[in-house]
């Protein structure tokens, strides 16, 4: 039996689909004698065709971990899918890569209540005294890690770790706290604290160059594995942007060229599909990601080299990445796969920072049928909605925060009253 | 810097003013698989280094670089003399050279394809009618079915 699973395992790589089972099984219903049917064991491409479709039904049987684990079972080289980059002009590659249409704001919940804060019937309204408890609690766990710490000074290129990243948490925690009475969502939510995020999938295909299966198609194979700095987790899943069916404008730009020429780069070990907890936990729907820049963007360093476009570009790219594995993995987590496509939107949330500049991405993963055979005629695609980096406060001086930005304060709260 | 660089000794009396530019020469070579837009493919030497790469365009041709990739090609060790002896093709380093301000190079087609008629009554047209006339002369008779001109009555 496990030589069986085996076998059929690898044949799932150079999958055709069931294209031809299904049109003898609709025969079989009209004719007396029983369908002619491909021989199982036989070297041709029509008993490959059977096997492979055997293997999917046998897997639309089982259950989640039986498919997470034969899913992932076959191991080959793969691009490795680094979420912070440091290739250039990344965020199209990663488009084309997860099939997700990139839109430069936010979708209409947030931009319609925060234009029309009284009439906003979306998102539950910020109160006064709401805001200026979260106010208060943002100025006093800026100041605690710039001035009322004493520490010394960070390492080369860890500087973030140092200051921002305990802003971050107590931030994103205290925030948590804050609004879970006016959000009883987060009340159940669990709060992982630099978990781990993993996804594997299929995409495209190449034609092999040479050895000894030359000529024959290979899928490519893709990697993500993030590293939030922290993220919400609830057990009820988010509202969706907008209908699945939708149609959006935005096309996904699609590059011909082979992801080496990123660069990417392949490498062979175990397939991970991970959404930061186990199958089993309760919270398995995503809500808020909260992620470090990656250090090597520092805004003077940038603005030296005149490539602040690329920074937004590399933030846009992290989200695009970060936010395709978590929203991925929690759909695999409800036992949808390539071949058996979602039936209801999922949704999730970013917030990127460098402590003094925050973007706000949202993500909805319509289509997990990515793989070259699973996606023909599939209208469907990811969408991802984002803002450019936006400033929170200005200045710190020494016990007090100069010019904090209210505008990005609403946002913050917003991203963390949804689904209330 | 480059190798076996030998500066002229400086003596006394010598011409103070001396601008020394690296004895390094690029390639530019078509890219054999496709390769984006912005970026730009050279051989370059092997002691030149990512940043000399940058350096060297930057500095000197005022190109806009915004990354620098290298990777060393192994040259074929395969081929034998005379002797048997094994011969080696040198190795050379390949520099894949990303542009900034978005700006794309597309290597130039250096031998395009020729089309144009010569025009009428030039000294080129004249001469592809004779040069056409001759290898029609030239050409055996279909008739004789490859039998040699010699052969017959």
């Amino acid at each position: 039996m496990a030589a069986m699973v085996r076998l059929s395992v690898r044949h799932f790589s150079c999958a055709r689909g069931p294209a031809l089972l299904s049109n003898q099984n609709a025969f079989e219903s009209k004719s007396v004698y029983p369908a002619i049917l491909p021989s199982t064991t036989a070297k041709s491409r029509s008993a490959k065709q059977r096997r492979v479709a055997e293997f999917f039904d046998q897997l639309r049987g089982s259950n989640v971990k039986d498919k997470l684990s034969s899913l992932t079972k076959l191991q080959r080289m793969k691009y490795v899918v680094y979420p912070q980059t440091f290739a250039l002009n990344a965020d199209k590659w990663y488009q084309h890569f997860t099939k997700t249409a990139y839109i430069s704001e936010l979708p209409e919940k947030y931009s319609m209540s925060a234009h029309e804060t009284e009439k906003s019937n979306t998102l539950p309204q910020i109160d006064a005294a709401a805001l200026a408890e979260i106010r208060t609690l943002v100025c006093n766990s800026l100041l605690q890690e710039n001035c009322q710490v004493r520490k010394g000074r960070a390492p080369l290129l860890k500087e973030l770790q140092y200051t921002v990243a305990p802003f971050l948490k107590n931030l994103s925690s205290g925030m948590t706290c804050v609004l879970a009475k006016q959000n009883p969502l987060l009340r159940s939510s669990t709060f992982d604290s630099e978990p781990q995020v993993n996804f594997y999938w299929l995409r495209g295909k190449r034609i092999l160059p040479k050895g000894h299966r030359r000529g024959r198609p290979e899928p490519t194979r893709f990697q993500i594995d993030d590293k939030p700095h922290c993220q919400l987790r609830i057990p009820h899943q988010l509202p969706e942007f907008v209908p699945l069916r939708n149609e959006v404008s935005e096309e996904v730009p699609v590059v011909h060229l082979s992801p080496d020429r990123l660069p990417l780069f392949r490498r062979q070990y175990e397939n991970h599909v991970y959404s930061g907890a186990k199958v089993d936990d309760p919270c398995c729907y995503g809500h808020t990601q909260f992620h470090l820049m990656p250090e090597r963007l520092n805004r003077d360093r940038m603005s030296e080299l005149h490539s602040e476009k690329q920074l937004e570009v590399t933030l846009r790219a992290n989200a695009i990445a970060s936010l395709f594995a978590w929203t991925g993995a929690q759909a695999m987590y409800q036992g949808f796969w390539s071949n058996e496509d979602l039936d209801r939107p999922f949704v999730s949330q970013a917030v990127i920072t460098d402590g003094q500049y925050f973007s706000f991405f949202c993500y909805q993963l319509n289509t997990l049928a990515l793989t070259d055979e699973a996606e023909v005629d599939n209208p469907r695609k990811n969408l991802c909605w984002g803002t450019k980096s936006m400033q929170l406060y200005e200045n710190i001086t020494d016990n007090d925060v100069i010019g904090l930005n209210d505008q990005v304060l609403r946002l913050l709260i917003q991203f963390l009253l949804n689904g209330a | 810097m480059a190798r076996r660089l030998i500066f002229p000794l400086y003596q006394y009396g010598n011409p103070q003013l001396r601008v020394f530019r690296p004895n390094w020469f690029l390639t530019l070579v078509r890219p054999g698989k496709e390769q984006p837009p912005d970026t730009v493919q050279f051989r370059v030497p092997l002691e030149m280094t990512k940043y000399d790469v940058r350096n060297y365009l930057q500095k000197i041709y005022d190109v806009p670089v915004a990354a620098v990739r290298t990777r060393i090609q192994f040259g074929s060790n395969k081929k034998r003399n005379h002797l048997n002896q094994r011969v080696k093709r040198p190795d050379y380093k390949v520099a894949y050279v990303q542009l900034a301000q978005e700006q794309t190079f597309e290597f130039p087609n250096i031998f395009p394809e020729k089309d144009a008629k010569a025009t009428e009554g030039s000294v080129e047209e004249m001469q592809e009618k004779f040069m056409e006339d001759e290898k029609q002369r030239q050409k055996p008779d279909p008739r004789r079915g490859g039998v040699t001109e010699w052969f017959g009555l």
